[in-house]
């Protein structure tokens, strides 16, 4: 188990490389840099353009600019400045004078990790993801038993409206019937410190993964319904709990738990919509404005960050499994 | 069995545990903090009728990357900047400069020196005194390569900033003489001795050429007095932390929180008054979400889409709410002159006088914005009324390409060599781009019939794309925002040659002289008059298509009294002049 679990994670190295390559060629082959700003106003004379350029080492040849990222290079005053390998993300071009993991994972002054944009997004994401799970899963389970009834229907009818609205629909949908016409939120949280400012985004956000959920647990305890052991459980005379909980859950939750480790990453990610719609100060936005902007250090930065917990998550759910399911064992 | 519930409950746990993270109070071991609370709640020292001082609550819309005097670029961060600092002059609401933190200033006869006498007793909102030498400063940093600022560019009229600011090694010598161009000194040219020097209150600027313009530039934020030593001590990010804004302006910051909220109290020490209300700027990018929080009554200003402009319409409160105004900008459809046709003067008066601008205002910007045809916007200095040159006229656009030899077959444009040329329409690929390409392709087909080929791009491909006279394409839609209301800014800024207007190919080296005269003339019924002969020169060369002035749109609130419309707002309504707001009780 440990052996495979260091297997596991020395493999990550050659991945985050793999894909901090790939991104790199990438973002670069789009036309544009980080000081090309909006056209209809003064543009960064050309003169500014090349003193930022030198400091940044933006002038020098990719692959420089690229071992610079990943290993290190000397800096204008002749300095080693470490890269990826010692954690550091590099500086973001657009908010000059902050690194990458400083807009990251700094929180402001006086206050704990969970406050600075990661750490927001995290405790949103793991919000959302826990009631998705905690609803997700009964529902799609009581679905399954309850086939074509009324309750089934209910719950297809609801998962069918969270698998197709999309975010920004639902985002606005829920904020002028909860914050508009019955007053219970504001519009626009005022303080995050406040528990109720968490419940839109967080039932936005969680969602579409809810609905995802219930849906497979129902299609895989449909499935499992049916097995030979399930019958042969009902004609041991067990109790009809212990039958759906240790014989059909158990076996039911497999997919189930597989979608959840990439969908827990991307959750705790952050997500641009919410972001954008209720002034959350997570990280999602910096992401995708980052592309827009050729803010290339913060585009690697937050697309390794990424990969990173996804990969750790697959991990988990790997991990999973083996408490899962008996018949399946880790190979040492 | 046992795992399965270890298992479960471990779900469970971690869910709760995590819930328990996002939601709730904050944990008792972190204090809050907040900002200052409105006053409104605090009970006057005496029972006089105090005037209501409430919070003025706005959306700003994108946070801003970075609030720096000598760096910030953007819209949304000058207007941060803006209340917190003051330049030496400042403009009035009819965009005449008026004086700030100068209280006078003077050019020598030929307009190549500019002296301002500051006020007496100007102070910073600590108490801490304000001299000259903090202008100084401030320009010196605001050239200095090692800031790197993105529109440092913009003072590069003072004598030696642009060899200061492209210096990359041994800069000393370019160091000292630009700082001999920049000066502060007492009145009678002593020199000043520090940053207690009450006497120190001249500050002198050497400029290149004439430049009889140049105090209007000094109203910018790139010369706004924060002080060194915060910005020293507090390195890069001396920015995030409020607490370094001591300002000269008209408000104090007293929160910067990144990414939600920028807040401000009245500045007691404001040599002009002092305001009646705070300031929190929140930072919704939403519109539709803003919208829904000022029906709500949660923002005391918005600013006001095309999206959501027929639900104000038609509804009688927040159309009395609706201000729109002119704005700062003007657009046109570029024509590249050196990419066939558009080589030729006789097709771009073709598609120019195919558009009907009339028809793209109503039908395409809503309302929102007002046609033209020519380039300095109305309400600005310069502006020409009664321009019709190629305004819209289907059967002269259709002569036009007749005179110039052309034919059009199959929606194909065939030149006088018998040649199809192939037209593209390049735009930043937006869905509200898309709808006014579309409409103005259907234009040029119905008018000249010929197919216009669109071609969307990623946005920052096609800023990168059109910035180069090598890669800017055919014909695309571009604007230019004053910096600063000045028909120099306008004219010699954009279409001198090698400017700004080079990226479509344009050089015409009569107009040249006519600027260069016109930025060097002292007196200001020639100037206006030279600039109005130059503007004349460019409109009847045709370049490209004037199409249309932007508008400020905002929805207010009924109980912000007082604020001014000013074509330069940036960001919100009022900004330019934020002490004649006033807020009644709500």
């Amino acid at each position: 188990m440990a052996t495979y679990l260091i297997r596991r994670l020395l493999w990550l190295i050659p991945i985050l490389f793999v894909v901090a390559l790939i991104t790199f060629i990438m973002m670069h082959a789009a036309p544009g840099g980080p000081w090309d700003r909006d056209l209809n106003a003064r543009q960064v004379d050309a003169t500014t353009q090349n003193t930022l350029n030198e400091y940044y080492g933006l002038d020098k040849p990719l692959w420089r600019q690229f071992t610079a990222y990943v290993f290190g290079d000397v800096n204008k005053e002749n300095k080693f400045v470490c890269g990826l390998v010692c954690g550091n993300l590099g500086p973001s071009y657009r908010v000059r004078g902050r690194t990458v993991q400083d807009i990251l994972f700094e929180p402001p002054k006086e206050k704990s990790f969970l406050y600075s944009r990661f750490g927001y997004s995290m405790r949103l994401g793991g919000l959302a993801l826990s009631m998705a799970i905690l609803i997700g899963i009964p529902a799609g389970m009581i679905a399954a038993l309850k086939q074509n009834t009324w309750i089934d229907y209910v719950s297809l009818f609801i998962t069918s409206i969270g698998i197709s609205i999309p975010s920004f629909v639902m985002a606005i949908f829920l904020i002028i019937i909860f914050a508009s016409m019955l007053h219970l939120v504001n519009v626009v949280p005022k303080d995050w410190d406040d528990g109720k400012a968490w419940i839109l985004p967080a039932a936005v956000l969680g969602f579409g993964t809810m609905a995802f959920t219930a849906r497979l647990t129902r299609a895989s305890m449909l499935e499992v319904l049916r097995q030979d052991y399930v019958r042969t459980a009902r004609a041991k005379g067990l109790h009809e709990r212990v039958v759906i909980f240790r014989h059909m859950l158990r076996n039911a939750l497999i997919p189930v738990v597989t979608i959840l480790g990439p969908a827990l990453a991307a959750l705790v990610t952050g997500s641009f919509i919410i972001e954008t719609m209720f002034g959350f100060p997570g990280m999602g936005r910096a992401y995708v404005t980052a592309i827009g902007q050729r803010d290339y250090s913060m585009i690697l930065g937050t697309t390794l960050l990424f990969v990173f917990l996804v990969s750790l998550a697959n991990l988990t759910v790997d991990m999973l499994y083996v408490v899962i399911d008996p018949r399946i064992r880790i190979n040492e | 069995m046992r795992k399965l519930f270890a298992l479960l409950s471990l779900l469970v746990i971690a869910s709760m545990a995590l819930a328990a993270c996002g939601g709730g109070a904050a944990p008792a071991t972190e204090a809050p903090v907040v900002p200052a609370e409105p006053q409104a709640t605090e009970a006057p020292a005496e029972p006089t009728a105090e005037p209501y001082h409430g919070t003025l609550r706005i959306n700003m819309g994108s946070f801003p990357d970075i609030v720096d005097p000598q760096k910030s670029s953007f819209v949304g961060e000058i207007a941060v900047l803006k209340l917190v600092y003051e330049g030496l002059t400042r403009l009035d609401k009819d965009l005449n400069t008026i004086p700030a933190a100068a209280e006078s200033w003077e050019y020598n006869d030929d307009a190549t020196v500019l002296t301002f006498t500051l006020r007496e007793g100007l102070t910073y909102s600590d108490g801490s005194l304000l001299n000259a030498a903090r202008f100084e400063y401030s320009f010196h940093r605001n050239s200095d390569p090692a800031t790197a600022g993105e529109y440092a560019s913009i003072a590069d009229d003072i004598l030696g900033a642009a060899e200061f600011r492209s210096c990359a090694e041994n800069c000393d010598a370019v160091r000292d003489a630009f700082y001999e161009n920049t000066k502060a000194s007492h009145a009678d040219g002593a020199a000043c001795t520090g940053y207690d020097d009450e006497a120190c209150n001249t500050f002198t600027v050497k400029l290149k050429q004439a430049g009889p313009y140049f105090h209007t530039v000094a109203s910018l934020w790139v010369g706004y007095p924060a002080k060194q030593e915060l910005i020293e001590a507090g390195g890069e990010n001396w920015w995030l932390d409020a607490a370094n804004h001591i300002g000269n302006g008209p408000f104090v910051m007293t929160t910067l929180e990144q990414g939600t909220q920028v807040a401000f109290v009245p500045n007691e020490t404001y040599w002009a008054g002092v305001a009646t209300y705070d300031i929190d700027y929140a930072y919704i990018v939403d519109g539709a979400v803003a919208f829904e929080a000022y029906k709500n009554d949660e923002f005391d200003i918005v600013g006001l889409g095309a999206e959501d402009l027929g639900t104000v319409q038609n509804d009688p409160t927040l159309s009395a709410e609706a201000n729109i105004y002119p704005g700062s900008c003007t657009f046109a459809m570029m024509f590249h002159q050196q990419k066939a046709p558009f080589t030729d003067v006789k097709v771009r008066e073709a598609f120019a006088m195919a558009i009907d601008r009339d028809a793209w205002v109503s039908d395409v910007l809503k309302g929102l914005g007002s046609s033209t045809l020519t380039w300095i916007p109305k309400g600005f200095p310069g502006y020409q009324d009664g321009e019709t040159r190629l305004a819209f006229d289907a059967a002269a656009a259709v002569q036009s390409l007749t005179d110039g030899g052309y034919t059009v077959v199959d929606g194909q444009l065939i030149g006088a060599d018998g040649k199809a040329i192939e037209i593209v329409d390049t735009f930043s690929d937006t869905p509200r781009n898309r709808t006014r390409n579309e409409w103005l392709v259907a234009k040029w087909k119905e008018v000249l019939g010929i197919d216009v080929k669109l071609n969307p791009v990623e946005s920052t491909t096609y800023t990168a794309l059109t910035k180069d006279i090598n890669t800017a394409p055919q014909m695309f839609i571009l604007g230019w925002c004053a910096d600063y209301p000045d028909p120099q800014n306008w004219l010699s800024v954009y279409w001198k040659t090698g400017a700004f207007g080079e990226r479509i190919g344009y050089s015409n080296p009569e107009l040249d002289a006519l600027m260069t005269q016109a930025d060097a003339e002292l007196d200001s019924a020639k100037r206006a008059d030279l600039y109005a002969q130059a503007q004349d020169m460019l409109v009847a060369g045709s370049p490209v298509a004037f199409m249309w002035n932007n508008v400020n749109s905002y929805l207010v609130k009924p109980w912000v009294k007082g604020a001014t419309q000013t074509p330069m707002d940036s960001g919100w309504i009022g900004d330019n002049d934020p002490l004649s707001i006033t807020l009644e009780a709500h």
